[in-house]
């Protein structure tokens, strides 16, 4: 119940998602997930070549989680940033609201 | 399950979006009333965690692969669906912007598919099921339920937004998750949550109490 016990749970996810990080590149899957094999299989092709052309609306730094030119390296550190900035944003709100309250 | 940009009409993914924003809204009001200085490292963690099992797809066959949501986890361990929702907003966020998983105009959706309908759905699966069933199989079935749930829902929005056909859309949609429920979804969250149960079982005192019953039954056998 105490706050050092539930700082010692922040320090073990934090290692947990580090971890994660650095293997995701090298074990994840190469293969479509759900939705775009589900729509591999029920659009037409002429449809499919359009949405897969498609612009995203709003471009990324690092899309597909991946550092231009940088490799598996890259990936490795796109995912580690993108750990790090979620539990820099979660933790910031949380903070935040807390005072407010 | 992460919608593009291309595959939802501006005009419809707008409809999410305001669909989308009361959930969001009300996940930050729970915010508000329930996190404290004590919960916010959990929370932390767990969103830093959810963001990192993401990016880890698992092979499910038929040439498909599909990754952990993570809405119920969140769920069950504050025993709010709010939560859910709230780490998920945040995740989502942070993979639409940082690294086009997922469009910015479907946001919304992605956020209603996968923090509002996975992580209500879920949760209070595991509620009903916790009161005739362990923990671990209560989780297991209300993330294997919520991630099927939500698929079937965006293959629904997919069908409006005249992507797919409905019923090839819906059959493709719900058997693929119906794998990456059971064993991205399903299986983690109860391998989780049982670890959490080990480590620390105050932290689920709260999560316990919503299957009352059983656990009633356990204190007094």
């Amino acid at each position: 119940m105490s706050g050092n016990s539930n700082m010692k749970f922040l320090y073990a996810g934090i290692a947990i998602a580090l971890l994660l990080s650095a293997l995701a590149p090298f074990l994840a899957s190469s293969d479509p997930d759900g939705l775009e094999s589900a729509a591999g299989g029920v659009v037409e092709e002429v449809r499919m070549s359009e949405l897969e052309e498609a612009e995203p609306a709003v471009g990324s730094p690092m899309p597909d989680y991946a550092i231009e030119g940088m490799g598996k390296g890259g990936e490795v550190a796109a995912i580690a940033i993108g750990t790090l900035a979620v539990l820099a944003i979660s933790f910031g709100f949380g903070k935040v609201f807390n005072k407010k309250a | 399950m992460h919608i593009p940009d291309s595959f939802i009409p501006l005009s419809q993914a707008i409809v999410y979006w305001i669909i989308a924003l009361p959930f969001i809204i009300m996940s930050m009001k729970w915010a508000k009333n329930e996190l404290d200085e004590m919960k916010v490292p959990i929370l932390a963690a767990l969103a830093a965690g959810i963001f990192a099992i993401q990016a880890m797809n698992i092979p499910v066959g038929m040439g498909t692969s599909g990754h952990m949501v993570g809405a119920t986890l969140v769920a069950i361990v504050f025993a709010s669906p709010w939560a859910g929702v709230l780490v998920l907003t945040l995740v989502l966020l942070v993979q639409g912007f940082a690294f086009a998983d997922g469009g910015i105009t479907t946001m919304g959706a992605n956020i209603l598919n996968m923090g509002v309908i996975s992580g209500f759905v879920g949760y209070y699966t595991y509620v009903m099921l916790r009161k005739n069933m362990n923990v671990n199989i209560a989780a297991f079935g209300g993330a294997w339920v919520g991630l099927f749930i939500s698929a079937i829902a965006c293959a629904v929005q997919m069908w409006l937004a005249g992507t797919f056909p409905l019923v090839p859309g819906l059959m493709a949609m719900g058997t693929y998750h119906l794998i990456i429920g059971f064993i991205g979804e399903g299986l983690i969250t109860a391998v989780a949550i049982s670890a959490i149960a080990k480590s620390r079982p105050d932290l689920l005192e709260d999560s316990f109490a919503a299957g009352n019953e059983r656990l009633d039954m356990e204190a007094t056998a």
